[in-house]
């Protein structure tokens, strides 16, 4: 296909801009779905691909628009919304000569559309900004465009209106997509460069590689290398999403779409990878690929009820289908055996966690999110370590470096002295401030990734009642004045208890801590005393009263059903829990370090 | 009233039929079968009445809430064969009688007593709670002082259980009444085996008390896992090996009896070992908890050996004590119960 007919391009947009809604509005524009299978959010759910049970992300749209009596051939890369996939969001754009930058004229422009049009400038991508739902009451779309181009210097010459709602505008859209957006200018004849921005898990057809191909022709039955990986494979299939899975014989440079090869594992493929030809390869990968950074780690242990194997086979299978997670086994002194994952994110590793009881029903006992830290040894050497726990002697340690964030917030003026003091609590860094409008500024800090990690969104919108956006990027690794908290349960440290702190807010923290801790626990049995301390000094402790009182008084007109099954009710309750020493640690005892500070 | 206790009869007939039963205790209970029509009444004592083995003495016990024990009424009891009351009395106190939602006034329960003994019942039981919300040490000690002063031969104190589905436990989850402190529950139940032993009871089960020879023999025979029949809405049983439970709704209960269908919701038959686990459960109750060779005679092991995992962690952390007759409860024991208990099943 003439690439002159082909453009290429990502909507990007802070959440609820309506991305969603403009893909779907133009599917139906260009005839792909009709009217009447319109459902909201199309490209999100995707539930037109549920062959077999199996769901199909459809994350690159190919469409057929005639603008002008010409039919060009639009590829709509999706990307995921959330600030753990930025290398992903990245990756996408990088299959793209465009971007539609929507932002809605209720709210102007938030935090991620400013992390997004960057990405997108990053990328060297022509950005067409979209003012959206210019149909709402409140909207002030002239005031929006105004902050386009203030905030991110995109004229406001370019700037679309447009209500994806209604269709309004839409037209006058495609057109300035052909206009104003480039066309792919890749050499089909050329060693074969084809870039995988996203992939997927299918139990029929293994992995289903989405990709663009940017340099050469990829046909059907050819032998293709993975370059990062060094491994060959064999197309079986390729084609198009319309949005359903359209087979095709070849993909020509400029075109986007999938790539099936036999491909086990997700394991086996990584985004941002290049496919080139195994006979004839390409000199070199196209540039930007990085493996995936793990920035948040966790242990999972089974819980009293389940198995390490269980938990085991859990975790495979759920690999299949999510490869940017990885596992390895931990063995903990107080926990016995289990796995250390690690996460692009915090939500990440939430969807996992609920993944694995929902879906595999395995319930685990799950430590608190570590980042992962740098540690200088006296020796010279640099170690990473992802748990309190890993952490060396203290005086092996020269320093201890932690990553650090740039973090953009975008919040109503009068907000700021709140979020400043907010920063503050968090040893964040003041960088810069900017007024978007006479009402609205960006905020430029830089924080410890562990201090935002837990709580900083919960309250930043409080502060802001709803208002505040953020987006962040880890940036660097940096020395602190870092200490190893130890917690003991009844003189026994308990490692997965543990946490890195900073010196100054050890005090605190353990003091917190240990009254969680109490309430978590409960009276058991036995006394049980809680401490916490860094290296042999102890800062902090408290005292856990046992048992006073535990008998049912009466045993209810001979009902001895009932009487037993609330005995063996209680006993099963026990279960979520984890034994230390004589100790029932309950899975919410791991976590109650997570919880916001008062 | 007259088709509840049409239906009664219809279901002990099921019962009954083309056997002896030969019974030893009757316990009539649910609270208020005092509030059936004296002739009602009647009509069912009479009937249960002639239950009894001849010769047996017979325990014939009939629950009551104060005040509901007339004159008359205490005639058809005595008439019928009862020789045992027990009387919800609960407290003395009238803001913890209002907690519970008790109707009657604390004096009401002298007056009952008095009936009950004019009538010539041989032997009254009084109810008490504790750990009621809002009541205090002394309180609860004034009313078991007051308890006492009416000469009971039997006295059940029970500390408060919030039972799902109560007006109390709704309250409770509502944060509208608060539990009484843990240490404060333990104390007043404390206090009430050393009151109770001072005035001459018996401590015989984690809850109940008696004069020499006052034992209840009917609820011995739960504790001791035997059979017995449960008869009405509610009611739960063991015939046979089989444990069942009736519906509990008295309307429900009355139509499918007198339908002709059984009142039955659960049923279920336990393992040899299951109906060993059980009966440690309900007679590590007991103070005098298990007999070692009874135990075993019904179950062909000593109990010191089919739980001694249970045994051996319980005895050291000091919550139960075996000799060579029994195994039971320490009175540390006594207080944890369900923790040891649980252990053993």
């Amino acid at each position: 296909m003439n690439q002159e007919l082909i453009r290429n391009f990502s909507i990007i947009a802070h959440i609820d801009h309506g991305k969603s809604t403009l893909a779907d509005r133009m599917l139906h524009r260009s005839g792909a779905v009709a009217e009447r299978d319109l459902k909201e959010q199309l490209l999100d759910t995707m539930d037109l691909e549920r062959e077999r049970g199996i769901t199909i992300k459809a994350s690159a749209v190919t469409i057929d628009m005639v603008v002008d009596g010409k039919t060009y051939m639009f590829n709509l890369i999706d990307t995921p919304g959330h600030v753990d996939f930025h290398y992903e969001v990245d990756r996408a754009l990088a299959a793209c000569e465009g971007a539609l930058l929507v932002v809605d004229a209720t709210q102007g422009v938030q935090a991620q559309t400013v992390a997004n049009a960057y990405a997108a400038v990053g990328n060297d991508l022509e950005i067409i900004p979209v003012v959206n739902k210019i149909d709402l009451a409140g909207a002030g779309p002239e005031d929006t465009a105004i902050e386009v181009e203030h905030v991110l210097g995109i004229s406001s010459e370019n700037v679309q209106f447009v209500s994806a709602k209604s269709g309004d505008g839409v037209p006058e859209l495609m057109k300035a997509i052909v206009e104003h957006l480039p066309p792919p200018t890749g050499d089909p004849d050329a060693p074969l460069q084809v870039l995988i921005f996203d992939s997927q898990y299918n139990d029929y057809r293994g992995v289903i590689c989405y990709v663009r191909v940017m340099h050469g022709t990829l046909n059907k039955g050819r032998k293709i290398l993975l370059m990062g990986r060094a491994r060959n494979y064999m197309v079986t299939e390729l084609g198009k999403f319309r949005p359903r899975m359209t087979p095709c014989d070849s993909l020509a440079a400029g075109e986007t779409g999938y790539v099936v090869a036999s491909i086990k594992t997700l394991k086996d493929v990584t985004v941002g990878d290049t496919i080139t030809d195994a006979v004839h390869p390409a000199p070199e990968p196209l540039p930007g690929y990085q493996p995936p950074q793990l920035m948040v780690f966790c242990d999972f242990y089974p819980s009293s009820g389940e198995t390490y194997n269980a938990l085991r086979e859990a975790l495979e299978r759920l690999s299949l289908n999510d490869s940017s997670f990885s596992y390895h086994p931990q063995q903990s002194d107080a926990l016995g055996p289990g796995f250390r994952c690690g996460f692009l994110g915090l939500l990440h590793m939430e969807i996992v966690q609920e993944r694995l009881e929902r879906e595999c029903g395995v319930s685990v006992v799950q430590t608190a999110p570590s980042v992962t830290y740098e540690v200088v040894l006296r020796d010279g050497k640099v170690e990473r370590v992802e748990a309190a726990g890993d952490l060396p002697d203290a005086s092996h340690i020269e320093e201890l470096r932690e990553p650090w964030v740039e973090m953009q917030i975008i919040t109503p003026a009068e907000a700021i002295g709140n979020i400043m003091a907010l920063a503050e609590t968090k040893r964040g860094e003041y960088k810069r401030q900017e007024y978007i409008s006479p009402q609205r500024v960006i905020l430029t800090y830089e924080f410890p990734f562990n201090e935002i990690l837990y709580d900083f969104y919960d309250k930043l919108k409080s502060i802001t009642r709803g208002y505040g956006t953020m987006d962040y990027q880890v940036t660097d690794y940096r020395a602190g004045d870092l200490v190893k908290l130890d917690i003991l349960v009844n003189h026994t440290p308990v490692d997965a208890l543990s946490l890195i702190c900073h010196r100054t807010k050890a005090d605190h923290r353990g003091r917190r801590f240990l009254i969680k801790l109490r309430r978590e626990i409960g009276r058991q049995q036995f006394e049980i005393r809680l401490q916490a301390s860094i290296g042999h000094k102890i800062i902090a402790s408290e005292t856990i009263k046992p048992f006073r009182k535990d008998v049912t008084a009466k045993c209810y007109g001979g009902d001895v059903t009932r009487k037993r099954k609330l005995l063996e009710k209680q006993k099963k309750g026990k279960k979520r829990m984890k034994t230390v020493g004589s100790v029932d640690i309950p899975q919410k005892a791991f976590m109650t370090v997570l919880e916001p500070e008062d | 009233m007259g088709p509840l206790v049409d239906a009664l009869l219809r279901e002990l007939d099921g019962y009954v039929a083309g056997q002896t039963l030969e019974v030893e205790t009757i316990f009539v209970g649910g609270g208020t079968p005092t509030m059936l029509p004296p002739e009602e009444l009647g009509r069912l004592l009479d009937r249960l009445r002639a239950l009894a083995r001849p010769g047996a003495e017979l325990e014939f016990t009939v629950e009551a809430n104060p005040a509901t024990v007339t004159p008359e009424i205490a005639k058809v009891l005595v008439s019928a064969g009862v020789n045992r009351v027990s009387i919800g009395a609960q407290s003395f106190d009238v803001a913890e009688l209002a907690v519970l939602e008790r109707g009657h006034r604390p004096v009401q329960v002298a007056e009952t007593v008095a009936v009950c003994r004019e009538a010539g019942l041989g032997c009254v039981n009084l109810d008490l709670i504790f750990a009621i919300p809002g009541q205090t040490l002394e309180s609860w000690l004034a009313s078991l002082e007051q308890a006492i002063g009416l000469q009971p031969e039997h006295l059940s104190c029970y500390s408060l259980t919030f039972e799902p589905g109560t007006r109390l436990y709704d309250q409770l989850q509502a944060g509208k009444v608060t539990r009484v402190d843990q240490d404060l529950d333990a104390a007043m139940y404390e206090r009430t085996i050393d009151t109770l032993s001072d005035a001459g009871y018996v401590h015989y089960e984690i809850s109940n008390f008696s004069r020499p020879g006052y034992r209840c023999r009917h609820n011995l025979v739960y504790w001791h896992n035997e059979p017995y029949l449960g008869i009405g809405p509610s009611a739960a049983g063991l015939v046979d090996g089989a444990r069942y439970k009736n519906v509990a709704e008295v309307a429900g209960y009355t139509e499918a009896v007198l339908a002709g269908r059984g009142p039955r919701v659960e049923e279920e038959r336990r393992s040899i070992e299951q109906r060993a686990r059980e009966t440690a459960m309900l007679e590590l109750r007991l103070i005098e908890g298990i007999d070692r060779r009874r135990f075993e005679r019904r179950y062909g092991q000593d109990p010191v050996d089919f739980f001694s995992e249970a045994v051996r962690r319980h005895c050291e952390t000091g919550l139960l004590e075996v000799t060579d007759q029994r195994v039971r409860l320490t009175r540390a024991g006594l207080l944890l119960a369900d923790t040891v208990v649980a252990d053993f099943l």
